[in-house]
């Protein structure tokens, strides 16, 4: 019954129907999603973090991915709404399809660009005038990214583009593809200098050397890691033309996390070798996790304070500024003041 | 877990079928009820499921308490206890940390650079709208208004999936009555909780996240690098953007509660329409502010006690107000701002006698203005933000699609609302599959404009 009680809201005015109405409403409006949609929620479900919230997720994607896999209706619906995405179609996995890895079977030769030319008494090849930097990654590339571009508009010369992917690895390409997006943004944007920090998200299976699926965090997955890392590297640095600045990870609170991130540093580390005159791994190990001990808070601007997120993983807004420091000083030591 | 979400969508129906399933059978509904709010929380962070708990205890502890407890005094006793203990996890949680570090910085600016220990903690979703209904709870025992509920009622009242993350803030003298009887399945209102779902998917996925994305964080982000007709425009989406992320995620929460047999309060009526500060007050976030006005400016003293008095109550409850949405200065400031002008407006009611149009411009542009400072990240970035509202500069942002949904925001709540509830109401009236039907369309279609990051948290949620 309706209450009388004069403290209940008043109800909405509207057709009043019975409750079994409202379960099939929404039951009916889900089941044309399935019809329509379906295979996003296996796609959804795939990319999430592993956990119950994931394996419920795959649990109802599968058949309904299935179903919609076996009708046309999913693709039709795709092409009629395609024009009101704000992205491009940038997932499925094919722009690794290349990796910059050794070649099989034989070792690697060494290249030119494995030599910092500074290091050997060569002239350092003049990089572009610094126009454009693009500031891009994960969650962990927020506030950095925000931090760079208020600096830089200090002077007013640099464009910083921020485009940070929240919910996106490198180690996962179903809706978010790195090795696209990376050519994407080079074709898109020409950028003299590209700050990458990403890693929030990884620890999804790769296919190994053999094919095969590796788990992490292994050397067989850090490789695979690795040789992504390495096309995205090779993508950004535009044949020397520009500079890149791959911030390895500050080690997470969590030691599940911590296992996933050392191998991603160690992935990073290697892949950046070839292109050490291009390229700059930045260690923001040492500076926020010194020892490998996670750490809230640290010594900045003469006292203690908080430079972690409550949840472990990013910096927050004075994090942030650290990482900035390095950064800039890192683009100062490329591009002069 | 966010309503707009895929998570969500296998969580509602399986809860709306069993619910109603289960609803003649209190017994049986209730600890099901209970335990599916739990789990819808716990989607944030099962731990502070713990402190969800905790506070109901503790809260329903502090109710039995006053209602047994023999005279005034005592009953003060405990409403004051339970609510300082209510009070005590708010400031923990919420400002703990911006108060070490004004602190902090203080205490260094003056060269006595005491350590004070930094702790990182992070807020519990909701923990403010929680807090608040557990107050009025409390109160509202000691008032006599309410019988202290039973632990389990009482427990389904704070947790309540459809408000328990932003609101809206639901009195338990609401709520509970409700709880009473089960809710009749004969008489549910699906077109309304329908519509309402409906209108709120659009509102926050394909126009707040649009304008936040497009315009809003780019600006406030870096305002160094825009100038004026940019920076004017972030202001006007700003104000867009939190309406229809709020109102949104209200008609939502309002549909679904509709849809589970729930009736919640209004809690936006076309705020962007007044032309006062009292009547704006009065159409935004309407929960909030009867609860600031009866649990804050009326046991302050209300307008009771002269003009000063009643200005100081009213800069006290606006300043708290503020403060209440986040430990930042921002906020403080944006509560003082409203205060001010309400404290101006009150003598001049009457007095003046300004064409309605150029009240709600004046209105309408100090609201825009005041959410700069809400919106800014730190008071630099405000004043960093303002001071580019003068500088000559390209339009780089404005796209026709980012106007068009400022125009259309403001401009609907400034239409007669006659056309627009008649709308409504053709929706509400519908049969359930043209009900079933709609839906999917809507949310096929603001599906299809959320970017491949997903939809991002409710601005709400961080309060």
């Amino acid at each position: 019954m309706p209450s009388t009680d004069p403290d209940v809201p008043e109800r909405p005015t509207g057709r009043a129907l019975r409750a079994r109405d409202g379960v099939l409403v929404v039951a009916v409006a889900l089941a044309l999603l399935v019809l329509f949609e379906g295979s996003s929620v296996r796609s959804a479900g795939e990319e999430m973090d592993p956990g119950l919230e994931r394996s419920v997720v795959l649990a109802v994607g599968a058949p309904t991915g299935w179903v919609a896999d076996r009708l046309p209706f999913d693709d039709a619906a795709d092409e009629a709404l395609g024009w009101l995405s704000p992205d491009d179609d940038l997932g499925g996995g094919s722009g690794f399809d290349a990796p910059a890895g050794a070649p099989r079977g034989g070792a690697a030769a060494v290249s030119p660009d494995s030599f910092d030319p500074v290091e050997l008494g060569a002239e350092a090849r003049e990089p572009r005038p610094l126009r454009t930097l693009l500031v891009t990654g994960d969650s962990l590339a927020m506030p950095l990214d925000t931090e760079l571009a208020r600096r830089l508009a200090e002077d007013g010369d640099v464009r910083v583009v921020r485009e940070p992917h929240v919910g996106t690895g490198i180690s996962k390409t179903g809706l978010l593809d790195w090795g696209k997006l990376a050519k994407q943004q080079v074709g898109d944007l020409d950028p003299d200098a590209i700050v990458v920090f990403i890693g929030a998200n990884e620890g999804f299976p790769l296919p190994g050397s053999d094919g095969r699926e590796s788990q992490c965090c292994g050397p067989e997955w850090a490789a695979a890691y690795g040789s992504r890392v390495r096309t995205m590297m090779d993508t950004y640095r535009q044949g020397g033309d520009a500079r890149v600045y791959w911030l390895a990870l500050p080690l997470p609170r969590d030691r599940a996390r911590q296992e996933i991130a050392r191998s991603v540093n160690a992935a990073i580390d290697v892949a950046g070798e070839p292109f050490r005159a291009q390229v700059r791994v930045l260690d923001l190990v040492d500076t926020f996790t010194p020892g490998g001990g996670y750490r809230d808070a640290m010594e900045v601007d003469g006292r203690d304070q908080i430079v972690r997120e409550a949840d472990g993983i990013h910096l927050n807004g004075t994090g942030a500024e650290v990482a900035a420091d390095l950064v800039l000083d890192a683009l100062r030591r490329d591009f002069g003041e | 877990m966010v309503f707009p979400s895929i998570e969500f969508a296998i969580f509602l129906p399986v809860v709306l079928a069993v619910s109603w399933a289960l609803m003649p059978r209190p017994r049986l509904w209730k600890p099901f009820i209970l335990g599916a709010s739990y789990v819808f929380y716990a989607a944030a962070s099962p731990r502070y499921c713990l402190l969800l708990a905790g506070l109901t205890v503790a809260n329903q502890l502090g109710a039995v308490c006053v209602r047994r407890a023999r005279d005034e005094r005592a009953k003060r006793r405990f409403v004051a206890g339970t609510v300082a203990f209510d009070l005590g996890v708010l400031g923990l949680f919420k400002y703990y940390g911006f108060f070490v570090d004004e602190v902090g910085g203080f205490l260094d600016g003056i060269g006595l650079g005491m350590p004070l220990p930094l702790l990182t903690i992070g807020l519990p979703i909701g923990l403010s709208f929680i807090v608040f209904q557990a107050i009025s709870y409390t109160v509202d025992v000691k008032r006599g208004l309410l019988e202290p509920a039973g632990t389990l009622d009482f427990a389904i009242y704070l947790s309540f999936f459809p408000h328990v993350v932003a609101g809206p803030i639901v009195r338990a003298r609401e709520f509970l009555p409700q709880l009473a009887t089960p809710r009749d399945p004969r008489n549910v209102a699906v077109g309304a909780g329908v519509a309402l779902i409906m209108l709120g998917l659009v509102k926050k996925v394909a126009i707040a996240d649009l304008l936040a994305r497009e315009v809003v964080d780019p600006v406030f982000g870096v305002p160094g690098a825009y100038a004026a007709p940019d920076v004017a425009l972030a202001a006007y989406a700003y104000a867009a953007q939190i309406y229809c992320d709020f109102s949104g995620y209200t008609d939502i929460a309002i549909g679904v509660a509709l849809l589970t047999g729930f009736i919640f309060p209004q809690n936006f009526n076309s705020p962007y329409r007044a032309t006062s500060f009292r009547d704006f007050w009065r159409r935004w976030h309407m929960t909030l502010s009867r609860f600031l006005r009866d649990f804050l400016y009326v046991p302050l003293g209300g307008s009771r006690s002269g003009r000063l008095r009643t200005a100081r109550n009213v800069m006290i409850t606006m300043t708290l107000g503020g403060l209440w949405h986040g430990a930042a200065w921002g906020f403080v400031l944006w509560g003082v701002l409203h205060g001010a002008c309400l404290v101006i407006e009150r003598p001049l009611r009457g007095r003046i006698h300004a064409p309605a149009w150029l009240r709600w411009a004046i209105v309408f542009h100090v609201v825009v203005l005041g959410w700069v400072l809400f919106r800014a990240e730190s008071l630099d970035l405000a004043g960093a933000f303002l001071s580019r509202l003068v500088e000559p500069g390209p339009a780089t942002l404005w796209t026709p699609v980012a106007v068009a949904a400022i125009v259309a925001v403001v401009g609907f709540q400034l239409l007669p609302p006659e056309p627009l509830e008649r709308i409504r109401l053709r929706v509400a009236t519908l049969r359930p599959v043209a009900l079933a039907a709609g839906l999917a369309v809507v949310i096929a279609l603001v599906g299809a404009t959320v970017p491949s990051q997903g939809v991002p948290p409710f601005i709400y949620f961080q309060f």
